[in-house]
């Protein structure tokens, strides 16, 4: 196991003056390998272009619990820079006993050392001597903020040029001398247990090497992919159905207050509301992928997890090997906004692998992404509110009904993150009480960007514009006399100005606002909608005032936020994924409409507003977060439909506009 | 079966499956393997190609359609180790996130400034709209195909 807390296990300087730098994090679009690469040159002091960062190989990179939550920057970023900023002091120092010359009076330029003299040591001279090591103290000196040349400053991210010239590799592009194709033989539903296999008329296709039965995975593997595919159609499993299991609910509350009935029962104003979000697919591009060479002494698989270590563990179990005979190594990733935490693919072609010997690359098919894959679990959530005589909140009970979200399955201690997240609201009112209720589901639900936030703040969201218009109030004016909370107060404020709040837009055209604070990150948006008589919604713009602390990278913000609030039109729009029980009937793209380019706003403003005083929080997640309920309530404002349903099909829209 | 494709400028003998399609020849005879796999029916626009300059879904055209047309890949976009207008545009206006979808696009933006040298924003949204990308980096990527056309 690499050790993160010595230098050795996060930066190396290279005997070419390169320097590489080591996290376990993994890169799936976010920007993250450009932003530790800008920590990392600024506070050793290299131009950028010296600097590689390997992210997420077992073999080399120090343990990390996860790429999820938004977390990346504000988790590695200090451990990075606090190991630069050690190897450059080291480097220091290793030229002060060469030169003579005492560290103080030495400074670093640009991958050299130089004294007042004119003297010079270059970086790849000092570590000719051997590499630099230690353990990272805590309280290494790190440059002031005017020496930085990259934190801060926008940057296209690194891998770009690779994309657009067509040489990254993501884990299907992995290609292994002696590699097959591997197919999976799926059961009608999930959790059927294999009775009996008939592969005669499978094995005698073209291009067929194995069919494999290990427990209840059955796989064939064949030269190429089409043969592989063709012959899993021709297995004969017998397959004994699962019995429905009825699970049980389980009950936490988030936020108590004893006195709730009461102060319901006192309100001036109460009213009570059911919003429904429903189960949404993930649907990355790229369908699940990997490739796994296991052999009798040691396996290596690559592809692409939030989990990169926990897959080690997962795998080494299954293949009955030691745990560090088993080595990860990170490919570029379709994104998949957290379906990647279950390890579908790299455990199934371990397994095809292991049984054949050889080098195996398994993808599924789309439909199999679409059937197979985890989803965002649907959520209804039912809301009581009182008003006081002078229109402030009084009383709030919020009860959030949903399923698991999480592929490690539910644990209590970590509910009110998980499938509780953001079910408290950020706002002050003296009787909240807040309860999740997580029920059994047949369907296979787990992480999707944001976990639960997005649905509860498209409820608590679209709620605070009802309550506002309910009695007589600004929905901005109304949120900010509740709001305490400085930072988000401020992101508010500024995209209202931002969008123009309270400019008239025209005929069947309005402005929504929502806002929320997310893992420590403030952000408020605002969408502009044209609703046509028939209930369809237009996206004309939308807008967004992010504040994730310290920024590193600004235009890698403003690409997660664009690229959050665009994911979140999409579900917010046109997004449910159908089912009968355990079968998921989506099997393709033109039965599960996402926005396309003809469904872009006319433009997406971002506006990134750091708090240089504070330290990073994350930009991933927190950007799709609030845009559900700013559209719906956009779609208010625009023609007095109150949709309380996702998505915001044109039918629903319709039906709940006033007459007129 | 025994064939030649064109690709990238240059022939290639291929020994594969008559209904093999174009894309598992790419990526699995020819080592292309930029053009990507999305959807195998055509939905995703994941791995277009130029086919005589028109972008077309690789997944849906078998390899014996393909023979005796001229296929240009992302690969082949670059001319003399220099990224084509579009393949730089899209690189400097940051227009992609994962970047799977990526080849796709940039395949049916360059068929687009083909037959259209300065399109509107209208008709860059729909040359392009076969291409899906759920990272959501649709408005920069309008925006580098504005850039594309005025370089």
């Amino acid at each position: 196991m690499i050790d993160g807390t010595r230098l050795e296990g996060r930066i190396r300087v290279e005997r070419d003056g390169t320097v590489t730098a080591f996290s376990g994090k993994v890169e799936f679009g976010q920007g993250i390998r450009t932003g530790f690469a800008q920590i990392v040159a600024d506070e050793i002091d290299v131009p950028i272009e010296r600097v590689t960062v390997i992210l997420a190989d077992t073999a080399r990179t120090p343990p990390d619990r996860g790429t999820f939550g938004s977390h990346s920057t504000e988790q590695e970023g200090p451990a990075l820079r606090r190991a630069a900023a050690f190897a450059r002091r080291q480097l220091i120092e290793r030229a002060s006993a060469k030169l003579n010359v005492p560290a103080d009076r030495l400074r670093t330029e640009e991958g050299v050392v130089r004294d007042g003299d004119g003297r010079a040591l270059a970086y790849a001279e000092l570590v000719a001597e051997g590499p630099l090591t230690g353990a990272i103290p805590d309280d290494v000196p790190l440059l002031p903020r005017e020496r930085w040349r990259y934190m801060g400053k926008p940057r296209p991210a690194l891998e770009a040029v690779d994309i657009v010239a067509g040489r990254a590799r993501y884990a299907a592009d992995v290609r292994l001398e002696g590699m097959l194709r591997g197919a999976l033989v799926r059961p009608p539903v999930r959790g059927s247990k294999v009775r009996n296999v008939d592969d005669a008329a499978a094995k005698a296709m073209p291009g067929v090497v194995a069919v494999v039965r290990e427990g209840d995975l059955v796989g064939v593997l064949a030269e190429r992919e089409d043969q592989a595919r063709a012959a899993a159609d021709a297995v004969d499993v017998d397959w004994d159905l699962p019995a429905t299991a009825a699970g049980e609910t389980v009950v936490l509350p988030l936020h108590e207050d004893k006195g709730i009935d009461a102060a319901l029962a006192e309100g001036a104003t109460r009213i009570e509301r059911t919003y429904v979000c429903p189960p949404i697919a993930n649907a990355p591009i790229g369908p699940s992928a990997a490739v796994a060479d296991v052999r009798a002494d040691g396996a290596t698989i690559y592809g692409s997890t939030h989990r990169p270590f926990a897959l080690r563990e997962a795998a080494a179990k299954r293949l009955g090997l030691p745990p560090e005979k088993v080595r990860f190594i990170l490919t570029l990733g379709s994104g998949t906004y957290g379906r990647s935490s279950s390890f579908d693919a790299p455990m199934e072609a371990a397994v095809l692998s292991k049984n054949v010997g050889r080098p195996v690359l398994l993808q599924w098919s789309r439909a199999e992404e679409f059937e197979w894959s985890p989803s965002r679990p649907e959520a209804v959530l039912e809301a009581s509110v009182a008003l006081d005589a002078s229109g402030a909140i009084a009383a709030w009970r919020y009860d959030e009904h949903t399923n698991v979200h999480t592929s490690t399955g539910f644990d209590p201690a970590y509910g009110g993150e998980s499938s509780g997240r953001n079910a408290v609201p950020p706002y002050r009112i003296p009787h909240a009480q807040v309860t999740l209720y997580v029920e059994p589901t047949p369907l296979r639900t787990a992480n999707f960007r944001s976990l639960a936030a997005s649905e509860n703040v498209f409820a608590i969201e679209s709620l605070m514009d009802e309550l506002a218009h309910e009695s007589g109030q600004d929905p901005l004016a109304f949120r900010l006399r509740h709001l305490d909370d400085e930072r988000l107060r401020r992101v508010l404020e500024r995209v209202a100005e931002r969008a123009q709040w309270g400019t008239p837009r025209g005929e069947r055209r309005g402005v929504g606002i929502a806002c929320t604070s997310y893992h420590g990150t403030k952000v408020a948006e605002a969408a502009e909608v044209e609703v046509s008589p028939s209930g369809a919604v237009r996206l004309l713009r939308l807008w967004a005032v992010i504040d994730p602390g310290s920024v590193v990278n600004p235009d890698g913000v403003r690409n997660q936020v664009e690229g959050g609030m665009q994911q979140s039109a999409s579900w917010t729009l046109f997004e449910e994924l159908r089912h009968r029980g355990a079968r998921v009937l989506t099997s393709a793209w033109d039965q599960y409409r996402i926005a396309t380019f003809r469904d872009a706003p006319l433009a997406i403003d971002v506006e990134v507003a750091p708090d240089p005083a504070a330290p990073s929080s994350g930009v991933g997640e927190p950007g799709a977060v609030p845009a559900a309920a700013a559209i719906a309530n956009a779609v208010f404002a625009a023609c007095g439909a109150r949709v309380r349903e996702l998505p915001l099909l044109p039918e629903r829209v319709r039906s709940a506009s006033p007459a007129r | 079966m025994k064939l030649t494709l064109r690709v990238n400028g240059a022939d290639h003998d291929v020994d594969v499956p008559r209904r093999a399609t174009l894309l598992s020849v790419l990526r699995d005879d020819l080592g292309l393997v930029a053009t990507r796999f999305g959807c195998g029916a055509g939905q995703c626009g994941a791995c277009y190609v130029l086919v005589d300059g028109a972008a077309v879904a690789s997944c849906l055209m078998t390899v014996d359609q393909a023979v005796d047309h001229e296929i240009v890949t992302v690969e082949g976009l670059a001319q003399d180790g220099k990224l084509s207008p579009v393949q730089d545009a899209f690189a400097r206006e940051g227009a992609m996130q994962c970047g799977y979808c990526t080849s796709g696009m940039l395949i049916s933006a360059t068929a687009l400034l083909r037959r259209s040298s300065h399109p509107s924003d209208e008709e860059i949204r729909d040359a392009l709209a076969p291409n899906l990308c759920r990272c959501g980096a649709y408005g920069r990527a309008i925006r580098a195909v504005q850039r594309a056309a005025a370089t």
